[in-house]
């Protein structure tokens, strides 16, 4: 065989360092023939010249090149051998630049050290097999779960792109948290109405076509991978024709059936035919068939009877499976609040008046259950409100981490009180206070100069308690023996996972974070890939956060996916991944939870693991766990690393 | 009518248990003697040292050796019969991996002849006097094999031809290649691959175990006398230490089908080097200590140890047959 090895002196950056002439003189003598060659700056066109000219004109059929890091020239040098008509794996670089030149201070040394890398690179590429990238099919199409900021944001884009989207959501509506908000951090934007351009667009824009909208909907099955997943949604009756209805509510007033609201945090009622709330989109009634008297077997019919639009009612609707095909697969289903009863002293669910930032923002929304007056239990409107922000947050008892948006909302709660209430006092009673950002510090200016607001530091949420006497609740602090009245107490709770997390998780095989939120590829480099190729994370399933990440996030979701999976081209796949022989696998299953791709799966016909090419990523661990050493990763075969240590060595 | 082509076996540092086994062939033991002239065999036959020296260089086709290298005298055997035989095959755990006597090698000369000798109970010995290969007594010069500082396998002493596993080689095994070898001696098919193993598979003992296997994540590990381990699943998803998955096949899973966990007595699986350091490498892949996520490391290191205290003499689990043979080989100092 016949072997070129190249060495790149880089100017004077590893030439200075290693005799280039005592490293050839030293080559070893084995069975392969050998020729050393050097160039001045391998990297640029001449060199790259020289190398293609030389592997040609001496039939070289494996190289060695010493030159600069991997990461920095490998595929330069790769796409050399290609055009130089072999493979362009039967290439092995070895750093003498970073590894050697840069770090050894001792000339002699540093020639010593370089001969035996290239010695180990020379045993290692004798074994190399070429090897071929392929290339798949994949379908262009998306899924987003969750029709929130986030989601809406990502399917937009891909279908302003002209590409197809499925977007599954668990509610009725559309819009996610915001659009159940009167007025929006840090600008005082309404909330529904910074939305509508979006909400619009999904349903009725130029690109609506590409958007097939599932309400009502949940993913209950996904199977394959990265370009070509097979989604399953079952889709629950919404008993209205979102299409034929036309949102005149004619239907809702006969109903006389109804039950406790929950999209008004159940503090009002809903007919069994309703909206969740006024302005909700899609702009068409759903018919709870929990309460309905006619999905309940009587014999009314009054909704439709009212109905002025033929056939907008169905009532013969039914549940659906529906199955898509997709390339890529956003999560966006958003978060929750912690469960403030968690901490009983605060009085949550105990006390009247005491409500969640959630439960506040309907209280304060002009299509929420008091049209927007805030208003205590009796009905009159408070003289004075306490806000207690980290509540489950900054708290080892409860939530780690800092929720991120508490402190900004409890300030536009100050805004909009003191705009309402003119004259209201407002205690916050805060652990820490956190407001970054160019833009968020003027509703915290604001609460400052508000000369009704007053700030209380505490330490510990479990010595604040909230009472009840005559209708004031009382908020104390047992570590200062302080206290304080008000009418109305708002918590602000920490942002949780939600509960389906969990579910929609193990139906992905996407991990979470020890807190339940889905985990990320990287916090910093990748925060919207999981771990899973393919499925991609945007907004507050992924971490707390406002609605301007929110939007970033659905926004780098897209632009993943139209950058990575491009309709009409193939997904190539690279060569080094990890191969079972199926022969020689004795089916123990050792490997099939270590790959942190998740791409080994047991085939039971076949009574043996098999590794998806799509999703490895050639990380090794599997081939490390196997106790039957029958899996082989391709380039770094256990005879390759063992040829390359014992040639370190020789 | 030529002579019957000669077949010696011979036991180095060995326990007998491999020429039980190659007699456990039962009946099919005539038609070895058919075929062959099974002429030495200390454990079973007459045959002097002297005979084997006076043969001429290559006169016996086929030795089976069993047993590991401890003395001088079993090295001298081996370059002995290396040089009598066309082809020597190490037969059994001992011969190919050192074994049980290789176990000797966690521990040095000193402290084996110390505790065998000096500090054993019942031992009578106030002069205080170990093995040493001249001893002047009254009646004259006593000489013994020299006792080496550690045990070697066979090929690590001379070159050897094939490797039978097992400890000993199953029966059914040990058949499998009389009846290759005698097929060969027929037909004159070629001879397997320099260095191969007979009589084993190429898998995993897993793959011949009928228990029902799952995905592997294991937080903790019981012993047998601890609790009835259930018979239909994998031993080691019951926390059993069970070296199967580590194991060359060729047994038919014995030990699991009695509800006992292997432990690894027919070597490593086809082209691991260490069978220890693979099963070390697939334990803890699978080995689940539960979430980490911003655990300080000096806590993470305790989850460690927690679950992995609970497996019993690491060393004599994972290598308990093949410490020779593996790439520590044994104690250094
Ligand atoms: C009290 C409060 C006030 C806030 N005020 C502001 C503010 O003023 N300004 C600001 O910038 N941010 C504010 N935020 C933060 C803001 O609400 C979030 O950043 C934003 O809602 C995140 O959007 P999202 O799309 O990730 O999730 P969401 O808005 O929560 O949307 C998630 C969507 O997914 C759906 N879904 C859930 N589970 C599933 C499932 N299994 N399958 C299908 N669909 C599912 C939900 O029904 C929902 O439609 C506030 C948050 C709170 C709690
Ligand atoms: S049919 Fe059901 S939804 Fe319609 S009016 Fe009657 S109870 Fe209400
Ligand atoms: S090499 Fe890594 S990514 Fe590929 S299958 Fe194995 S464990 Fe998974
Ligand atoms: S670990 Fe190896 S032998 Fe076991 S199932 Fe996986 S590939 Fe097969
Ligand atoms: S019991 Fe042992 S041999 Fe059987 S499958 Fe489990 S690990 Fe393998
Ligand atoms: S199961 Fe393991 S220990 Fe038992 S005989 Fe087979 S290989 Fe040997």
């Amino acid at each position: 065989m016949k072997i070129g090895i190249y060495f790149c002196k880089c100017g004077t950056n590893i030439s200075d360092k290693i005799d280039s002439e005592k490293v050839k003189t030293g080559l070893p003598s084995g069975p392969s023939e050998l020729s050393f060659k050097t160039i001045d700056f391998m990297c640029s066109e001449d060199g790259k010249e020289s190398l293609e000219k030389d592997i040609k004109e001496n039939g070289i059929e494996r190289v060695v090149v010493s030159a600069c890091s991997p990461r920095d020239h490998e595929n330069t040098f790769m796409r050399v051998l290609s055009k130089a008509g072999i493979n362009p794996y039967l290439m092995q670089m070895v750093n003498v630049r970073e590894q050697v030149a840069w770090v050894t201070e001792d000339n002699e040394k540093a020639t010593e050290k370089a001969g035996r890398y290239i010695n180990a690179a020379i045993c290692r590429v004798e074994l190399h097999d070429p090897l071929e990238k392929k290339e798949i099919d994949i379908c262009p199409d998306v899924l987003v779960i969750g029709a929130g900021p986030a989601g809406l944001k990502t399917a937009l884009s891909i279908a302003e792109s002209g590409r197809k989207v499925v977007i599954v959501e668990k509610t009725p509506v559309i819009g996610g948290m915001p659009v159940r908000f009167e007025e929006l951090f840090p600008n005082m934007e309404c909330g529904p109405c910074m939305l509508e351009p979006v909400l619009g667009d999904i349903l009725h824009g130029e690109h609506a076509e590409n958007i097939e909208l599932l309400t009502i909907a949940e993913v209950v099955d996904v199977v394959g991978s990265y370009g070509n997943f097979t989604v399953t949604v079952k889709q629950k009756p919404r008993y209205s024709d979102i299409h034929k209805c036309i949102g005149c509510g004619e239907c809702i007033e006969p109903c006389p059936v109804s039950a406790k609201n929950i999209y008004n945090c159940n503090l009002s009622e809903r007919k069994a035919i309703s909206f969740p709330f006024a302005g909700a989109l899609p702009n068409a009634p759903f018919i709870d068939e929990a309460i309905c008297l006619k999905k309940k077997g009587y014999d009314c019919s009054l909704c439709k009877d009212a109905c002025p639009v033929e056939d907008a009612i169905i009532f013969d609707d039914a549940e659906r499976t529906i199955v898509r095909n997709v390339g890529a697969i956003v999560v966006a289903i958003g978060s929750d609040s912690y469960d403030c009863t968690k901490i009983p002293d605060l009085g949550y669910g105990k006390i009247p008046d005491v409500h969640t930032g959630v439960e506040f923002e309907r209280i304060l929304a002009s299509n929420g259950p008091t049209y927007g007056e805030i208003q205590t239990s009796q009905g009159a409107a408070p003289k004075s409100v306490a806000i207690i922000h980290c509540v489950g947050s900054l708290d080892k008892e409860h939530k780690e981490y800092c929720s991120g948006i508490c402190c900004q909302y409890a300030f536009k709660f100050n805004h909009l009180i003191e705009n309402k209430l003119p004259g209201a006092k407002i205690h916050h009673f805060y652990k820490e206070l956190v407001i970054p950002g160019k833009e968020d510090f003027h509703l915290y200016n604001h609460a400052k100069e508000n000369p009704n607001s007053t700030f209380i530091r505490y330490n510990n949420i479990e010595t604040l308690a909230v009472s009840e006497k005559e209708g004031k609740k009382i908020i104390t602090n047992s570590a200062d023996g302080s206290s304080v009245e008000a009418d109305m107490v708002i918590l602000c709770p920490a942002v949780v996972p939600t509960v389906e997390s969990g579910k929609l998780g193990t139906i992905l095989e996407a991990t979470h974070d020890k807190f339940g939120f889905f985990e990320e590829l990287h916090g910093r480099m990748d925060s919207t890939q999981s771990k899973i190729k393919g499925v991609y994370l945007a907004g507050t399933c992924q971490s707390p956060m406002d609605i301007q990440k929110t939007m970033n996030q659905g926004m780098a979701a897209a632009g993943y996916i139209l950058s990575g999976l491009v309709a009409g081209r193939k997904l190539e796949i690279k060569p080094i991944t990890a191969v079972v022989e199926e022969d020689r696998c004795s089916g123990c299953r050792v490997c099939v939870l270590v790959c942190p791709y998740k791409a080994v799966a047991y085939d039971t016909e076949k009574g043996s693991s098999v590794v998806n090419e799509v999703l490895c990523q050639g990380c090794g661990t599997c081939v490390a766990a196997c106790p039957v050493g029958a899996i082989k990763g391709n380039h770094f075969t256990n005879n390759e690393i063992l040829a390359e240590i014992e040639g370190v060595l020789s | 009518m030529t002579a019957k082509p000669k077949l010696s076996m011979y036991w180095a540092a060995s326990c007998g248990g491999c020429e039980i086994a190659l007699v456990n062939i039962n009946e099919k033991i005539l038609d070895v003697d058919a075929a062959f002239d099974f002429m030495f065999c200390p454990c079973l036959l007459d045959t002097k040292y002297k005979d084997i020296e006076a043969l001429p260089d290559g006169d016996i086709l086929i030795t089976l050796f069993n047993g590991a290298i401890r003395t001088s005298e079993n090295e001298h055997m081996a370059r002995l019969l290396r040089k009598k035989s066309k082809l020597l095959i190490a037969f059994g755990s001992c011969a190919a991996e050192g074994c049980i006597p290789g176990l000797a090698n966690l521990t040095n000369k000193r402290d084996i002849l110390k505790t065998c000798y000096l500090d054993n109970p019942s031992i009578d010995n106030p002069s205080g006097e170990t093995p040493k290969p001249e001893t002047e007594m009254p009646e004259g010069k006593l000489c013994i094999p020299e006792f080496y500082g550690s045990v070697k396998t066979l090929a690590q002493t001379v070159d050897v031809d094939y490797f039978i596993p097992g400890c000993p080689p199953e029966p059914h095994q040990i058949w499998a290649v009389v009846e290759t070898v005698l097929n060969i001696l027929q037909t004159g098919a070629p001879l397997p691959p320099k260095g191969a193993v007979l009589g084993g598979g190429k898998s995993s003992v897993c793959e011949e175990c009928e228990r029902k296997k799952e995905d592997k994540k294991i937080t903790g590990f019981r012993r047998t006398y601890e609790f009835v381990p259930d018979r239909e699943q994998c031993l080691l998803e019951q926390g059993v230490v069970c070296m199967g998955i580590a194991t060359r096949d060729g047994c038919g899973a014995l030990c699991p089908k009695v509800n006992m966990p292997c432990t690894g007595c027919y070597g490593p699986p086809e082209g691991v080097l260490d069978q220890g350091a693979k099963m070390v490498a697939a334990l803890g892949s699978i080995i689940d200590i539960g979430d980490l996520k911003g655990m300080k490391e000096d806590a993470i290191d305790k989850k460690i140890d927690e679950v992995i205290s609970t497996i019993p003499d690491w060393a004599g689990t994972f290598y308990k047959y093949s410490l020779p043979g593996s790439i520590m080989k044994g104690r250094v100092a």
